[in-house]
Formats: structure tokens, C-alpha cells, sequence
């Protein structure tokens, strides 16, 4: 049950009153050994309202580990993924944007959701706020992201890097064996949260391939009297973009392959060597000499030589003038990242065909694992680490070398059901917050 | 409840609906609200609205809205007819005289090139730029497109249609006045620094 002012609160928009929680009086001593100083990123408070099941939430977060406890359906996963999307912009599931507005402001004239952030970094206090609006029922009005930093109005683009985040989900096992489309989101959401030109580079390539794909089908209808030579500027640009992401997913893979090849030797003993295979979506193979430059076979991506994206472009190009005749049949674009594929193998083998559930588990783990130190190197932050259910997810062993893994963190949201399967020593010194119906409240004493 | 609002009314609401950036509860209120006002001001904007498609005609040669053929740009002899600047709008051509700067004529595209929407070269008045500059007599075209990929994707489809018969150049990309460079977005900012101008007294 929601309370009076949580009611009231939910039904103005842009309430300016603020309202007291008393969430906010419990920090000191809910775990003051915990509670040290330093000068790294974290998320200090957060306020949601009609995010989710949360009708209205207003939350001081403590720095160090928080163990979100509580029933499924209550509310852990979507805090997860509240700071996940005022990170990323997107939701860590494939889901559509309107479903992360709460049912309950439905009733409202615009139906709208409010995530805002206070965020603690080196650079000092930042604000960011995000409003989700719904559009008016019945009218074509869209879909709307708004956001704002420190108060001033800025694009949702400018949002990915001010909060790092590295997320655990029980879904994420699909990544080594569900469709090429999770992998290339995967690369593109660990990119674009660190760097900011491949984002704008992503954002025009979609763009461009949309509407090259278009003018392909123009082009079909028109016959002998379409003028092809149109085609040319969506090539160089698609070209252009293209090879930002080719360089930018390249040098992703072979970073991570090499931190993840270590993280995988500690899980699963010497007798397995991972390796992750990026294979860009057309043949950047042949040099003009007719040599192997990007030779797939089973090597990693770290095997593979760096090509600069200037080369990339011009094979690009030369593959896309090959393909005309072909994309103009089927009027779509055949080749380019969109079709970009990463394999997770070991010992040459390729766990997305002969992977047991096992294997898969301890690669995705050390891929993850590799992802937070990756970005801690090229930041000089540690991300903020939002781990879900992953207690019920891993064994024993799995699940002890993460925790000690993460320990060191500056903060880290970790959800269960079943707080008995977590160590018994992160338990005496993590925060315990209880979930329940959309409501969340600090335990002061552990029951465990 | 089919009978409460008469037909007559129904029509004209109908008809604001149709507009850019109306919907149906503002269509209502426009309609109702020129049903309670004096007769001639209801008269004087349907004398409007026949005018508006009676008396415009396209430019023969720039292809703007105008009443008389040609344009009163381009039949203003004290302009420089041998530079051509081209806009995918009619408004944009107002901005430009608005600067007060420009002394040379146009050409209106009425739109830019964007597969998506169903826009070619032929839906836009590409051909007929083509034919001005090749008659001879001008010196220079000026690409004023809008910046972004569509805009981009016309002005390098009519730059190959144009090159080696005129001397083509393409408005500078750079800061706004009165921009903060610390928030400029990093596009915005390379393209002012390529576009850099040696200083002048």
C-alpha cells in the first residue's frame, strides 16, 4: 500500500515539494564500518516516481555493498534498472520503453516516469534527472526521453558516461548462446558508455543504413529509370561510420579477451583457453596483394592485427560496390556491422553450438569480470556494479571468486531472494535493505 | 452521438485536423470559435485561404512562392544574378534576407533527399538548377542545405551534377553566436575547427 504523500506526490507532475523519507535518517550506523571516505564515483540518492513498481521512492544510497533482499515481483531488479538506465539510456532487458512507466500513472492526463540521480565523482556533485513521457492517449504523440544534468536540458547522448555502470543478469547466459543481435547490443552499450565518438558514430551509421536500405527499395521499384549513382553518398558515409565501429568493437574485443582469458584460467583451471572471435559483418580479409589480413579461423580477437579505420573504409567501400547488384535485388544492405557477429570459444571450440550450461556460465562471468576491469583502466573509475540474482545463478565457486572480485568496489547493488546463499562474511559487512511491494526499508540488525 | 454537432461543422473541423500540428480538440475549439465571431472576420480568412492558392504561382527561375512570375528577387536588377544560393525551403529564403547581407538570387529545392520519406532527385527542383547554371552567365552556387545527413546527401548529389560547370561552395559549419564553447557538442566543434579563417584587421 502507498502511502498518503507517496499518493499525492504521484499525482503531480513536477511536484516541487520534497518529501521527507525516512530512509534518509538511517544512514548513520546502518553499517559504519562500511562507510569510508573516498573520492570515487557513486550514486548518493535517487528518487524515482512511476518507475516500474515504484509509485514514488526517495532513496539515500550508502557507498559499498547493498544486498537487496526481498520476494520476486517487489521492486529489486527495477531499482537495478533504474541506475542502469539512467546510465546506458536503455534498459538492460529487450523491453519497450513505455512498459518502464508505471501502470499506476495511467490514469494521469500525459502518463510520465521521473528518474533523477545525485552522483558523487571526482568531478564533484552532479544531478541527473531523466522524465520519461508517454505521449497522450489516443493521439499520435510519441515516446519522449528528457534529460537534464546539473538542471540545463541536454541531448540523451550527453547521459552515457556521466554514471558507469557494469551490470550482472541471470539473462546475460543468452550472450554466448542466443542471437548475434544481444552481442552486438552488448558491444555497442559497453562502447558507447565510454566512448562518445563511437556512439555518434553508431548513431549515424543506423541512420544511414536506413535510409540506404530505403533507397535500395526505391530503386527496385523505380527499374531502369532509378539513377543509381544516389547510392553513392549513403555508401561513403555508411563506409565512413561503418569503420568506426569495426576499429571501435575490434580493439573492445581484444581488451577484453585478454583479461578475460585470465579471469577464465583462475574459474575453470589451466585445461581451458577462452578465446572471443570478433567477426566483422563482410570480409575485410583481402588485402590488395591477396594476403590474409583479418583471418578469422579460430584465433581471438587479440590475434587478429589492428587495421586503421581509414584502411577499413576502403575495403568498406570496394566490398560494398561488389554487393550493389545483389543489395539491389533484395533491397536491404547485405553486408556491415549490423551484421557483425562475437563467438565465444574454448579450446577452438565454439560454446554457442557445444557449449554445456557450465561452460557458458564461467565465460560470461569472465567476460563480465573483464568488462569492470576494462573500464576501470580506461576511466580510472570503478563502474558502479548492479548484480541480479546472481547468487542463484552461479555455483559456490563462481559465486565466491565474483564476490571477491567486487569487494573492492566503491559501490555495489547485489539482488537475492535467498540471502542465506550469499558468504556469510559479506552479509556482516554489506547494507541489507528489504524490498517489498514497490516500498524499501534498511534493516538495522541482519537476521542471517 | 451522430446528429449533436452539425455536418457544416464537422466539415471544417475536419479540415483544421488535416493541418501540421493539430489535433482534434484544437480543430473543435478553432471552429467554434469562428462560429461565434462577427461574419465578416469568418469571411475574410476563407477570402484568405482562396487567395493564398489563387495568387501564388511558383518562381519560373528560383521556383519560391510568389505572386508575380518572375519573383520580385529575381526580377530585382540591382542583384547579382550570376550567384545562386540554394535552400531546401521557401522560409529559408527569408532567413537569408533577413541577414540583409546576401545581394544574389536562389533556388528553392522544397525539400532535401531522404530515401525514408520517398524523396529522389526528381521530387526536388534539382533538374531545373541544373539547366539555370548550365544556360551560362553564373559564377557561383552557393550550397546553403541544411546540415545533417539529408541535407548533406543533396548538396553532394547536386555538387556531382554541378561540378566542373560552376564554381561551388558550401556555408560554413561552426559555433552559433553567443554559444559557451565549453558545451559546444564535439561535431559542432571539429567542424569549427576545419573551418577556421585566418585573422583579419
Amino acid at each position: 500500500m502507498e502511502t498518503m504523500s507517496q499518493f499525492l506526490s504521484s499525482c503531480l507532475p513536477h511536484s516541487p515539494i520534497h518529501i521527507p523519507h525516512p530512509l534518509q535518517r538511517v544512514r548513520i550506523g546502518a553499517n559504519a564500518a562500511f562507510v569510508h571516505i573516498r573520492s570515487f564515483m557513486r550514486i548518493s540518492h535517487i528518487s524515482l516516481t512511476n518507475f516500474r513498481n515504484y509509485a514514488r521512492l526517495e532513496l539515500a544510497i550508502l557507498p559499498g555493498m547493498i544486498v537487496l533482499h526481498g520476494d520476486n515481483a517487489q521492486g529489486k531488479t527495477s531499482l537495478l534498472e533504474a541506475i542502469y538506465y539512467l546510465a546506458t539510456s536503455r534498459s538492460p532487458h529487450i523491453t519497450a520503453d513505455r512498459q518502464l512507466i508505471s501502470w499506476l500513472a495511467d490514469d494521469e492526463p500525459i502518463p510520465y516516469a521521473r528518474l533523477v540521480a545525485e552522483v558523487t565523482a571526482a568531478s564533484g556533485l552532479k544531478r541527473i534527472e531523466m522524465t520519461l513521457l508517454a505521449g497522450n492517449r489516443g493521439s499520435a504523440a510519441r515516446f519522449k526521453k528528457e534529460v537534464r544534468i546539473n538542471g540545463l536540458p541536454r541531448r540523451v547522448m550527453d547521459l552515457l558516461g556521466q554514471i558507469l555502470v557494469v551490470m550482472f543478469l541471470p539473462q546475460d547466459l543468452a550472450l554466448v548462446e542466443g542471437a548475434p543481435v544481444l552481442r552486438r547490443r552488448y558491444m555497442n552499450v559497453t562502447l558507447c558508455q565510454t566512448d562518445q565518438q563511437y556512439c555518434q558514430a553508431l548513431r549515424k551509421y543506423e541512420h544511414t543504413l536506413s535510409q540506404r536500405n530505403a533507397l535500395l527499395r526505391n530503386l527496385q521499384e523505380q527499374g531502369r529509370r532509378g539513377d543509381h549513382s544516389q547510392l553513392q553518398f549513403w555508401d561513403e558515409t555508411l563506409a565512413a561510420t561503418g569503420a568506426m565501429l569495426i576499429a571501435g568493437r575490434h580493439r573492445l574485443l581484444r581488451d577484453l579477451e585478454r583479461r578475460a582469458q585470465r579471469i577464465h584460467r583462475d574459474l575453470s583451471g589451466a585445461g581451458e583457453h577462452l578465446r572471443l572471435r570478433y567477426q566483422p559483418g563482410f570480409d575485410v580479409s583481402v588485402e590488395p596483394g591477396g594476403q590474409m589480413a583479418f583471418n578469422a579461423g579460430d584465433l581471438g580477437a587479440s590475434a587478429l592485427p589492428e587495421l586503421p579505420p581509414d584502411e577499413i573504409t576502403g575495403r568498406f567501400m570496394e566490398a560494398l560496390s561488389a554487393c550493389r547488384r545483389d543489395d539491389l535485388i533484395r533491397g536491404i544492405t547485405t553486408i556491415g556491422p549490423q551484421r557483425d557477429e562475437m563467438r565465444f570459444l574454448v579450446n577452438g571450440h565454439d560454446l554457442g553450438l557445444y557449449g554445456s550450461r557450465g561452460q557458458n556460465r564461467t565465460a560470461v562471468l569472465a567476460l563480465k569480470l573483464a568488462e569492470l576491469s576494462w573500464m576501470q583502466e580506461i576511466t580510472g573509475e570503478w563502474p558502479i556494479l548492479l548484480l541480479d540474482e546472481v547468487a542463484a545463478e552461479l555455483d559456490e565457486k563462481r559465486r565466491t571468486y565474483l564476490l571477491e572480485r567486487v569487494g573492492e568496489a566503491e559501490q555495489v547493488l547485489l539482488t537475492t531472494t535467498e540471502p542465506s546463499l550469499l558468504p556469510s562474511e559479506l552479509l556482516k559487512t554489506a547494507a541489507r535493505w528489504h524490498v517489498r511491494n514497490g516500498t524499501i526499508t534498511v534493516e538495522e540488525t541482519l537476521s542471517g | 452521438m451522430p446528429g449533436a454537432i452539425p455536418a457544416s461543422v464537422t466539415r471544417l473541423i475536419d479540415e483544421f485536423s488535416r493541418l501540421p500540428g493539430i489535433g482534434p480538440k484544437t480543430a473543435a475549439r478553432l471552429t467554434y470559435y469562428l462560429l461565434r465571431t462577427p461574419d465578416e472576420n469568418a469571411l475574410a480568412l476563407a477570402e484568405a485561404l482562396r487567395d493564398l492558392k489563387a495568387t501564388t504561382r511558383y518562381c519560373s527561375s528560383c521556383y519560391n512562392i510568389t505572386e508575380q512570375d518572375p519573383c520580385p528577387i529575381c526580377s530585382d536588377e540591382k542583384r547579382d544574378h550570376e550567384m545562386i544560393c540554394v535552400v531546401e525551403e521557401p522560409l529559408d529564403v527569408v532567413a537569408f534576407e533577413r541577414t540583409q547581407n546576401y545581394r544574389g538570387v536562389y533556388h528553392v529545392l522544397h525539400g532535401a533527399i531522404n530515401p525514408i520519406e520517398g524523396v529522389g532527385p526528381d521530387q526536388l527542383r534539382i533538374k531545373e538548377l541544373v539547366a539555370r547554371v548550365s544556360q551560362g552567365a553564373v559564377r557561383e552556387v552557393i550550397m546553403a542545405t541544411n546540415v545533417g545527413l539529408e541535407g548533406d546527401a543533396t548538396a553532394m548529389y547536386i555538387h556531382r551534377q554541378l561540378n566542373g560547370l560552376v564554381r561551388l561552395t558550401r556555408l560554413a559549419r561552426g559555433l552559433p553566436v553567443g554559444a559557451d564553447l565549453e558545451y559546444a557538442d564535439s561535431i559542432t566543434l571539429s567542424g569549427a575547427l576545419e573551418g577556421r579563417q585566418e585573422m583579419h584587421e
